[in-house]
């Protein structure tokens, strides 16, 4: 059984207009994949990201994820599914600005109930293993874009989630914090065996992944895997 | 213990805001506290004044006598009475007194007035009437037939110290009974009830003039405080049970008293509520604008997995933190303005003409700081900051995170 399955899955957003953001997408995702989502603007691959990340609904279809049906699991036990399998990295950050990058780090074992020299312990150590450890008491308003991100990345795999979304990781990055964030991804993906499934239109990025679905007007015109 | 980081870090993110929602709570609870203070001084003097020129804290009738009082309705075995009063709890004086009306006359003129038949020195511990006098003496029980008059009736009756005065009333015996009695001295209670309508007899003089030999009307009680009245009038209650008597305290012989306290008590909480209102305002205005800032954050944190009962539990922490701010600065401003007035007092010279028609004979006010206005003022502040919080911490933990985190 694959890790993510998704089965005649549509989703419409209406506003004033009716915009058919996914229509009938079948996939399926193995673990420890690196897969990108590709496509332009509005061909779907955020709201794909959404949906298997629990935190949108499709209008049908069914969603399946480490055996979960997603589809029949009410919000609440959503939120606690999110909290124990689903890392997410955002496009602009979003990192606590209140809390140091090593809070950043220890929020999300902090709701899970891990005991406090515990996360702090974890959260140092994995950012004394990717050479971030001198940021560890910096506020995000004092990091850069590229740090940021990496911080967010971080914060996403710290709890050991079964798999990470990232939407569009490098939009806000130089071409050098960009490669730096993909190596890092590809590192943690790489010693930890976490799936990765990211959204993109940079052409850098997607040389990168192992994987990649082409989106286009919310079906998928392409599933092919690349060569290493 | 991180959300609690996170909300005081939140707090202090936006220090200008958070200041200003400190100071309005603070203010707010201060000039609460204050006015509870003065109100409490206000009654307390009212009723202190009151109970001191007059009746006492508890007064002891034959049963009846203050539903309907009549001059032959005397205590019922007054020598049990006097035996008995002496050990009331938290006593500091009594006075057993002869009552009577009558017509009091000079050359001039003639007025109705309230005879009331004293013993002088027993009269000392119970009323502050003897420091009223402004002209001549206090009653003496060496006097013959001294007479002590109001300031105004004397001005009535056109009398002046040493002045005769005839008293005519209707005796015990149904006889009509007329005394002439010496203006001994002339007293300002500032109670124009009192200065305008009483008189004051020794009381064997008013058993004569009266035909009661041997009756007294009624046993006037000092406390040590009107917090003590309770537990006197339980006291007497149960000793005096079944004797024909009743046990009346200062709120049933002036009931006129405790409606005024009742009432200005009514206004006091409208201006209370208001006063909530305007911080309940305040601080949904600061919870409010922090939660619409942050709605992105509040986005990323449930998609991370934080329960809405986590949003909302954050978001009413961070209230509780300007709101336990503001309730340390309001109780310590409150109660320093408080104590500081209650030392130099609240002049109301100005006012007294009014204030006197109000029984307040004193023209500074002190104000009193109590453990439950204290309390309470300082309680119900705060669980109105978590009430009023708690709107728009269920308004953050109700958003979508895929459309909160897409907020700008």
């Amino acid at each position: 059984m694959a890790q993510i399955e998704l089965g005649g899955v549509s989703k419409t957003y209406r506003d004033h207009i009716a915009v058919h953001a996914l229509a009938d997408v079948n996939l399926a995702i193995e673990k420890g994949e690196f897969a990108a989502a590709v496509g332009p603007s509005g061909s779907g691959k955020t709201t794909l990201l959404n949906l298997i990340g629990a935190i949108d609904t499709p209008d049908t279809g069914v969603i399946r994820i480490a055996g979960l049906e997603l589809t029949a699991t009410p919000a609440d036990r959503l939120a606690d599914f999110r909290l124990r399998h689903i890392g997410f990295v955002f496009q602009s950050f979003n990192l606590f600005p209140v809390l140091t990058v090593l809070e950043n780090l220890e929020f999300v074992p902090a709701l899970q109930g891990v005991p406090q020299a515990e996360r702090a312990r974890r959260a140092a150590n994995l950012l004394e293993a990717v050479g971030m450890q001198d940021l560890r008491d910096k506020r995000p308003g004092e990091l850069s874009g590229g740090q940021q991100q990496r911080v967010a990345v971080l914060r996403a795999i710290l709890p050991e989630p079964d798999l990470v979304l990232a939407d569009e990781p490098t939009a806000n990055l130089d071409s050098e914090n960009a490669t730096l964030l993909l190596d890092m991804m590809e590192r943690l993906n790489g010693e930890r065996g976490i799936t990765f499934l990211f959204s993109t239109h940079d052409p850098a990025v997607m040389r990168r992944a192992r994987r990649l679905i082409q989106l286009r007007d919310g079906r998928v015109a392409r599933d092919e895997v690349q060569a290493p | 213990m991180l959300f609690w980081q996170m909300a005081w870090r939140n707090v202090w993110r936006y220090r200008r805001r958070s200041l200003l929602t400190v100071l309005t709570i603070g203010l707010g609870l201060a000039f609460n506290i204050l006015m509870r203070g003065i109100g409490d001084g206000f009654h307390e003097q009212m009723v202190d004044n009151s109970v001191r020129a007059e009746i006492g804290h508890i007064e002891i009738h034959r049963a009846g006598y203050q539903h309907d009082p009549a001059l032959l309705k005397t205590l019922p075995d007054p020598q049990l009475i006097e035996q008995v009063v002496p050990h009331t709890p938290h006593l500091r004086g009594y006075s057993f007194r002869v009552l009577g009306d009558g017509l009091a006359s000079t050359a001039d003129n003639s007025a109705g007035v309230s005879i009331v038949g004293i013993d002088p020195r027993a009269e000392r511990t119970v009323t502050t009437i003897d420091r009223a006098v402004i002209a001549g003496k206090f009653l003496d029980a060496r006097m013959h037939r001294p007479i002590l008059i109001g300031e105004r009736l004397a001005q009535t009756l056109n009398a002046h110290l040493d002045d005769k005065v005839v008293l005519v009333v209707q005796a015990a015996d149904g006889s009509m009974g007329a005394q002439l009695f010496h203006v001994a001295g002339i007293f300002r209670s500032g109670s124009p009830e009192l200065d305008r309508g009483v008189v004051y007899l020794l009381r064997n003089d008013a058993q004569s003039l009266f035909v009661l030999p041997g009756g007294l009307t009624e046993a006037a009680i000092l406390l040590d405080s009107s917090q003590s009245v309770a537990q006197a009038q339980n006291y007497l209650t149960r000793r005096l049970s079944g004797k024909g008597v009743e046990v009346l305290p200062w709120y049933v012989v002036e009931p006129f008293l405790r409606q005024f306290i009742q009432l200005d008590d009514a206004f006091f909480y409208i201006i209370v509520l208001i006063l909530f209102f305007v911080i309940a305002v305040g601080i949904l205005n600061t919870v409010m604008m922090s939660v619409f800032e942050r709605v992105r954050e509040f986005g990323v944190m449930m998609a991370l997995g934080t329960r809405p009962g986590q949003v909302v539990r954050m978001v009413v922490q961070e209230a509780a933190a300007l709101g336990l701010f503001g309730v340390a600065l309001g109780a310590a401003v409150g109660s320093g303005l408080t104590i500081l007035f209650a030392y130099t007092g609240i002049n109301l010279a100005h006012y007294a003409e009014g204030a006197s028609a109000l029984g307040i004979t004193t023209t500074v006010i002190r104000p009193e700081l109590t453990a439950s206005n204290l309390v309470f003022s300082d309680l119900s502040v705060f669980c109105v900051v978590l009430l009023v919080a708690l709107y728009p911490a269920m308004k953050a933990a109700a958003l979508k995170p895929v459309e909160a985190i897409r907020h700008i």
